[in-house]
């Protein structure tokens, strides 16, 4: 209809019109959220992660993030991507600190050798998959900082020769062995999970670039742990390739206080800063 | 960040939506959705700062506390110690304050075993006991065995109470027994106890040689700065000086392995080479140094008299040079074991003139029998090339514990020492009396017993009761069985102040629950000469109260309340600015509590605001005058550092036919001390959860000895059982075992010899001769 006449008579029905939409698009996120974990891990997330990549997506920008010699990785890379035993989760993540910004304990057997010379960043600088682990090495954001054992510590049954092999029992037995990976805290008397764990924000419909919830240092490199086949499953990015993430992720100081005015004529000479 | 949960989220979201819808709907109104949620209340973190409980680094810590308990950790920044880092006992440390068995109450042992009694039912029970053995034995019939785990305060109301109120001298820490000999070296070379540099030389020099077996685990945090500085600067090097390979091995440029006992050796041979090269500062040694010789055959010390002051004779260059005749790279190749060409080079890198050293050694040297005039020997390097007191050219000798090196004994913590200065010298009794208080001829002018004398003066009887505090010298004091049996004996009375059941508490007869770290307020000294201040954080559990707060309560009930005014509530700040009264000159000022607490840590002297970093270097240190040039090294009466004449000498054991083997103990970085700590401290006790004897493959296979077998090893003190570990941490030569330290249910002191080094009193406790047999076999490897 193109009469002019008839438009003011249905004046109401655009706006009504678009407050329905609003609604129902806010009802279908809001559906879309809550069954979106339920679906991807089967123990509850603490918060949505509608913003954030499911980690059984592939991921095309990583495609060339990984790529290294063979010769440097000293096993050989699997060219295909083989499902890992379990994807590294943010309750496996918290499972190997005990308090939010301690070093992780290390969860896997070393050889003799490894664990004499701290031949960690053969692995873990620059990631990949290990057959050895049937896992994607982690990577570690500070690989400059050694000697690793200084403060990465594991159990006495470390030195166990962990050899590659095809029986998938063996592989598991590394780390659920007797000693392999201690049990959780619950053995102490002493409760570390008193201190929280900073949340994940919700994904919020503002859209804002979530804040940094953990301190910085020494964790200056981002895509270790929030892009990549090994990055924690919860907080994946779903833009690695973007080069620079503080342009547009902040750490904000949860001490500092809200801003007031200090300066004045009195205080700032004319001419410059004091 | 708020943290949001599922509820609140849909919650949000709606009220989200709705109010962007109800924008679109009404144009030009800003419903601001922020301002329609619920304020939640932003949660503080705040970290509180303390130096590391643990180790004699002192790593600034930062620690987090929730529900009155310390629940995180993180390195502190702004510390120049270790600048945000730390080791995995740093960061898992608070987790001490909580173990099971964390002793509460006050225990008496009645008909064998400890009950329970009410604080103040003990701490009359030592208060009588104290009075009445001195008044049936005299004054020297009681006495303390402290520790450098002390805090100053603790060390100063030690130092007060024997000195000053009780009038003997029996007052010794564990400090003896771990630091003596770098003590005693540091006095005999420069006239003055306490670091030349200071942790700032790691960021200045060009090579750095370690004269220890393991610095990647005694110290981690200063190893990883020495790697962190060769990092940023490819051309500096480390070296390695060491009787084993180690984690420490695989992370320097090169290791030059030597024979147990060979240090003196090589640091002769090091002079040696400097001087036939044409290598040695003249200029340097001219003006700054003097020649000392020392007796050359000093043998054991006779039993309860300590010597510290050696008689010196005067040398002279030429003397020196003749000295070091005998010590030709060939030569000491035979004996330690060290090629001739690398002993040559060693001497390069130190005599070149455009090279910056620091030669970093602890315990290894230390505890060498010959410990004292090791440390001399290192010293003498660095003299003659002129590589001293100044940025990056720096002989440094590490210590392990908390306040050890310079802390506590400053604090006069020692049989011979005062809050400033010895009991010998009558300058120093008259200051200490007139601070204190007390009649001059109250401070007994003569030393008594060193730590191991004071154990044996137990031993015999001439001394009744005993007061321990921090320590735990039934696992840490070589020839363990003779002193067990000595603490054991009838009408020994032993007060023992502990956190935790240990070797220790089992001979005590009286157990006082002591408050550690965070539970109260104190000062350590690390081994840069670093004082840091920590807050009482967290409540001590039941009865549990410091040590310095539980002496003084003994003190007033031995009526010397005048002496011990202090209230509980300030009573830190009280003794500070008291032992602040010793150190009014430049040499040894002391910085104000106030000042302490703000900062992480700060070197001491602090003199006009400023830290001391490089001592006796007139550009920086404000007690040398300028007048003397580059350098005035005060400490002796003449200016001069000295260099002493310091002859190889063999081992206090040699292995032989019986006893074929070198056995050496030390240290794992998971573990501290004697592991009362450390074992109480779930991760790091699974990591190591029991020491064991690591040996040279080889001699396992000769033997029949598989990993993870039983084995006993058996010296000419007695015998021991442990399990056999193969290429563990370390590898050793044929020849070699290396059992760590820190089990009480591995005593491996109990095969060590206690021969005293006889300028220190320092026990040597590095090495023994044992023979190795399999038991039986382990678990399958």
């Amino acid at each position: 209809m193109s009469s002019p006449e008839r438009a003011p008579r249905g004046r109401w029905l655009l706006p009504l019109f678009l407050t329905a939409s609003a609604f129902t698009a806010a009802a279908a996120i809001v559906v879309a959220v809550e069954r979106a974990p339920r679906r991807r891990a089967p123990e509850p997330a603490p918060a949505s992660v509608a913003l954030l990549a499911a980690p059984t997506d592939s991921i095309p920008g990583e495609a060339r993030v990984f790529r290294t010699a063979p010769a440097m990785m000293a096993i050989p890379p699997d060219t295909r991507r083989t499902r890992e035993a379990h994807p590294r989760s943010l309750k496996t993540y918290h499972y190997l600190r005990a308090y939010p910004g301690a070093p992780p304990r290390i969860p896997h057997e070393l050889t003799p050798e490894e664990f004499r010379t701290s031949a960690c960043n053969t692995c873990h600088e620059r990631g990949g998959y290990s057959r050895r682990f049937a896992a994607y090495a982690p990577l570690t954001p500070h690989p400059d900082q050694g000697p690793c054992l200084q403060c990465h510590l594991g159990t006495d049954n470390l030195m166990a020769v962990s050899l590659v092999s095809p029986d998938p029992n063996r592989r598991c037995r590394q780390c659920h062995a007797t000693g392999g990976m201690p049990r959780p805290q619950a053995e102490t008397p002493f409760d570390w999970l008193t201190t929280t764990w900073p949340r994940l924000p919700s994904s919020t419909a503002e859209e804002q670039p979530a804040p940094i919830l953990h301190a910085a240092e020494p964790r200056g490199n981002c895509v270790a742990c929030h892009a990549g086949p090994a990055a924690v499953a919860e907080v994946r990015t779903s833009h690695p390739e973007w080069a620079d993430c503080r342009q547009c992720h902040v750490a904000p100081d949860p001490d500092a206080a809200a801003f007031t005015r200090t300066a004045s004529a009195e205080t700032v000479p004319a001419g410059g800063t004091p | 960040m708020r943290p949001v949960d599922r509820r609140t989220f849909l919650k949000e979201a709606a009220v989200v939506s709705a109010a962007t819808a109800a924008s679109a709907a009404v144009p030009g109104a800003v419903l601001s959705a922020q301002a329609l949620l619920p304020r939640r209340p932003r949660t503080l973190e705040e970290w509180k700062k303390t130096p590391c409980r643990l180790c004699g680094v002192g790593c600034g810590l930062l620690l987090r506390l929730e529900n009155g308990r310390a629940a995180a950790v993180k390195g502190d920044r702004d510390s120049p110690v270790n600048q945000g880092s730390a080791c995995a006992k740093g960061y898992y440390s608070v987790q001490a304050l909580y173990g099971k068995d964390r002793i509460t109450r006050a225990m008496v042992r009645r008909g064998g075993a400890l009950v329970e009694v009410p604080l103040t039912e003990a701490l009359d029970l030592v208060a009588r006991r104290l009075r009445d053995t001195a008044q049936r034995h005299g004054k020297d019939s009681v006495a303390m065995y402290g520790s450098a785990q002390w805090t100053v305060p603790d060390a100063y109301v030690a130092t007060k109470l024997f000195k000053g109120a009780l009038g003997t001298n029996n007052l010794e820490t564990s400090v003896r027994i771990y630091a003596a000999s770098a003590m005693a070296g540091l006095e005999s070379s420069f006239g003055l106890d306490g670091a030349i540099g200071c942790y700032d030389d790691i960021d200045h020099a060009d090579v750095f040689v370690l004269w220890d077996d393991n610095l990647a685990e005694t110290e981690p945090v200063l190893f990883s700065r020495m790697l962190d500085r060769r990092r940023a600067n490819p051309a500096v090097r480390i070296i390695h000086l060491s009787t084993r390979t180690t984690r420490t091995s695989y992370a320097v440029d090169r290791t030059l392995l030597h024979l147990p006992h060979a240090g003196l050796a090589i640091a002769n041979a090091v002079c040696q080479e400097i001087v036939a090269r044409g290598l040695v500062q003249r200029e340097f040694v001219d003006r700054y140094v003097a020649f000392r010789r020392g007796p050359s055959q000093p043998g054991e010390a006779p039993p309860g008299d300590p010597r510290y002051e050696e008689e010196a004779g005067e040398a002279d260059w030429d003397g020196y040079v003749k000295f070091l005749a005998a010590y030709t790279p060939q030569r000491v190749q035979e004996l330690s074991g060290v090629p001739a060409e690398n002993i040559r080079w060693l001497a390069s890198v130190y005599g070149d003139p455009m090279r910056k050293v620091m030669s970093v050694w602890g315990a290894a040297v230390n505890r060498d029998v010959r410990g004292t005039w090791l440390n001399n020997a290192i010293h003498n390097i660095h003299l003659l090339v002129g590589k001293v007191a100044s940025p990056g050219n720096s002989p440094f000798c590490t210590t392990g514990q908390p306040s050890g090196g310079n802390a506590v004994q400053n604090a006069g913590s020692l049989t011979h020492a005062l809050p400033r200065g010895v009991v010998q010298n009558e300058q120093d009794r008259r200051r200490a009396a007139d601070i204190w208080g007390v009649p001059v001829d109250r401070i007994d002018p003569r030393p008594t017993h060193s730590a191991l004398s004071m154990f044996r003066a137990l031993e015999r009887g001439d001394i009744r009761f005993l007061w321990i505090q921090a320590t735990n010298p039934m696992v840490s004091l070589p020839n363990l069985d003779r002193y067990r049996r000595a603490a054991a004996g009838d009408d020994r009375f032993i007060v023992v102040s502990e956190a935790y059941p240990t070797a220790t508490t089992d001979v005590a007869d009286v157990v006082l629950p002591a408050a550690l770290w965070i539970e109260r307020e104190g000062i350590f000294g690390n081994a840069e000469r670093r004082l840091q201040h920590f807050d009482a954080m967290v409540a001590p559990p039941g009865d549990a109260t410091s040590d310095a707060w539980l002496m003084i309560e003994v003190a007033r009930r031995l009526g010397f309340s005048s002496l011990f005014p202090w209230d509980k509530s300030d009573h830190v700040e009280r003794i500070w600015d008291e032992y602040g009264r010793f150190h009014p000159d430049p040499r040894s000022t002391l910085p104000s509590l106030a000042e302490l607490r703000t900062r992480p840590g700060l070197l001491w002297p602090f003199v006009g605001g400023r830290e001391t970093r490089w001592r006796y270097n007139t550009a920086h240190d404000p007690a040398a005058d300028r007048a003397r040039g580059d350098f005035d090294f005060y400490g002796h009466p003449d200016h001069r550092a000295w260099i002493w004449l310091r002859p190889h000498e063999p081992a206090a054991e040699w292995p032989d036919q019986a006893h074929p083997f070198w056995l050496g103990t030390g240290v794992v970085l998971e573990h501290w001390g004697t592991g009362t700590l450390t074992q109480r401290i779930p991760t790091l006790h699974r990591a190591v959860p029991h020491a064991y004897v690591e040996m040279n493959r080889e001699d396992a296979k000769r033997l029949g000895i598989r990993n993870h077998d039983r084995v006993r090893l058996t010296s000419r003190r007695g015998s021991l059982e442990l399990e056999a570990r193969l290429d563990y941490r370390s590898q050793l030569p044929p020849g070699q075992l290396f059992v760590p330290a820190f089990d009480e249910a591995v005593p491996v002191n109990r095969l060590t010899p206690d021969a005293e080094e006889p300028v220190s009193g320092q026990p040597d406790g590095s090495t023994c001769a044992v023979r190795v047999e399999r038991v039986s076999g382990g678990r399958a490897s």
